[in-house]
């Protein structure tokens, strides 16, 4: 590893990353019904921009839940508030928010099948954070354990 | 938790204070209030023998099991 990257610096970029992905997905909420019609005249099927419109503003609210939770997490982070039960919180409500586009994805399958990739995807990603979860969750009863230690 | 920590009676009977014993059994007054409030998960074999050094007793005078109602 790089001696001149460290960890602080490391964290820095992730939180600014999330912040610069916050402010994407705000903009991204304007242009949304733009995306779809523009969607619907290339597709050459039948028009779903409502319903797409509808599927990506939800979407779009989870996304910006999920960024918000990792903005909390990443600042938890910095404060060298690691392993510590609100953590596990945020980790849950991430997972959450996957699963929740995972499913609005999955509706949107009765009218494009290819929605059900993304779906996929969200939920895989649901998935893996429940795991990250479940494994914050042993640290923290680790750490908690270890510092009752007397 | 059905480990219940007497500390404070044998310190009580040594005529000890927390602090004292804190400096002698070498660990926080901090980790020795958790100790003796019973909100410890575990004690060291080398805490216990420090304490019970200290306060001249068995481990059984400061720990007792008391079954859960």
């Amino acid at each position: 590893m790089n001696p001149k990257w460290t960890s602080e610096k490391s964290l820095f970029l992730s939180r600014c990353l999330t912040i610069a992905s916050f402010a994407l997905g705000i903009a991204s909420l304007f242009c949304i019904p733009i995306i779809t019609e523009w969607y619907d005249a290339v597709s050459g099927e039948e028009p779903i921009h409502i319903v797409l419109n509808i599927a990506l503003y939800l979407s779009a609210i989870l996304a910006l839940i999920a960024l918000w939770q990792l903005h909390t997490l990443l600042n938890r982070f910095a404060k060298q508030q690691v392993f510590v039960t609100e953590n596990t919180v945020c980790f849950r409500r991430i997972a959450w928010c996957c699963f929740g586009v995972a499913l609005i994805w999955l509706v949107l399958c009765y009218w494009r099948f290819l929605a059900f990739f993304v779906a996929f995807i969200a939920a895989f990603a649901g998935l893996l954070l429940r795991v990250m979860k479940n494994m914050l969750e042993a640290a923290v009863a680790l750490r908690e354990e270890n510092d009752y230690t007397i | 938790m059905p480990i219940v920590v007497n500390l404070d009676v044998m310190m009580a009977k040594r005529k000890i204070s927390a602090g004292e014993l804190a400096e002698r059994v070498d660990i926080t007054p901090a980790n020795l209030s958790i100790l003796k409030n019973n909100k410890a998960k575990a004690v060291r074999f080398s805490t216990l023998e420090a304490i019970c050094r200290e306060l001249d007793c068995q481990p059984g005078d400061v720990l007792e099991y008391v079954k859960d109602e």
